[in-house]
């Protein structure tokens, strides 16, 4: 058997403890690594837009992102420094409800 | 990591939330479970993350300190990772947790009690989560 990351889910537990409701909310991870966290949350979330600065990381994010989740979540490669230099040529940049760094301060 | 902060407090919409999850920042034991017993083996410790979460609190302080956001809530939980063996263990520790030592000691014991004729062992890893939510203002 592989490796099992927090198979408790208690960080989805602290995590949703904390949030409460996400419907509605457009959210923004910051060092989604894999997914892994992702997954668990982003059922509930209007949008995520989930940033890692890692190629191989991002790759495997989409690779395995569940069809449920397509269309809701975007995966994105890069930091949030070239995220806010791309947001600022929008037009109507979005707002974030929510921020949520996973490890990645 | 504070210029990070302020571009999140500039990207978030007024009273938009933050949530950090990172690591405290100690040394993790690693126990070996067989049935329902668990058996300490020793201890996972690392170098420079634990300098980096320190420079994390850091910079939510200043963050803080600058009227950015307002701590709401905060609390630890615990994060356990699971392996089938020592070999399963450093071959995760070589590729995703390239700061973690893994002391020989340690890993004579978790091989020893690993060896044990018990049925249904595994190794364990527990770490301790901060979780802090704040508030833009």
């Amino acid at each position: 058997m592989p490796i099992r990351l927090d198979p408790e889910e208690s960080e989805t537990a602290a995590l949703f403890n904390f949030v409460g409701d996400l419907a509605g909310q457009h959210v923004l991870e910051i060092g989604c690594g894999d997914g892994r966290l992702t997954w668990r949350y982003a059922d509930q979330a209007a949008s995520v837009i989930a940033l890692d600065p890692n190629p191989d990381d991002i790759a495997l994010a989409i690779k395995n992102c569940p069809p449920r989740l397509q269309g809701r979540v975007e995966f994105k490669l890069g930091t949030i420094h070239e995220l806010a230099a791309s947001l600022a040529s929008a037009v109507q940049p979005p707002g974030f409800d929510m921020a949520i760094l996973s490890w990645s301060l | 990591m504070v210029h990070a902060l302020e571009i999140i407090h500039q990207l978030l919409r007024p009273h938009g939330k933050m949530i950090d999850i990172h690591p405290v920042g100690e040394p993790s034991p690693i126990e070996v479970r067989m049935g329902g017993q668990t058996i300490l083996a020793g201890w996972l410790t690392e170098a420079d993350d634990f300098v980096e979460y320190k420079q994390a609190d850091n910079a939510l302080a200043q963050a803080i300190q600058r009227r950015w956001f307002l701590v709401e809530r905060e609390a630890t939980f615990p994060f356990v990772t699971h392996a089938d063996s020592m070999s399963e263990l450093r071959e995760y520790l070589a590729k995703e947790w390239k700061d973690a030592i893994l002391d020989d000691q340690t890993a004579r014991k978790a091989e020893e009690l690993l060896a044990r004729p018990e049925r249904d062992k595994e190794l364990l890893v527990h770490d301790r989560i901060h979780i802090l939510q704040l508030s833009d203002i």
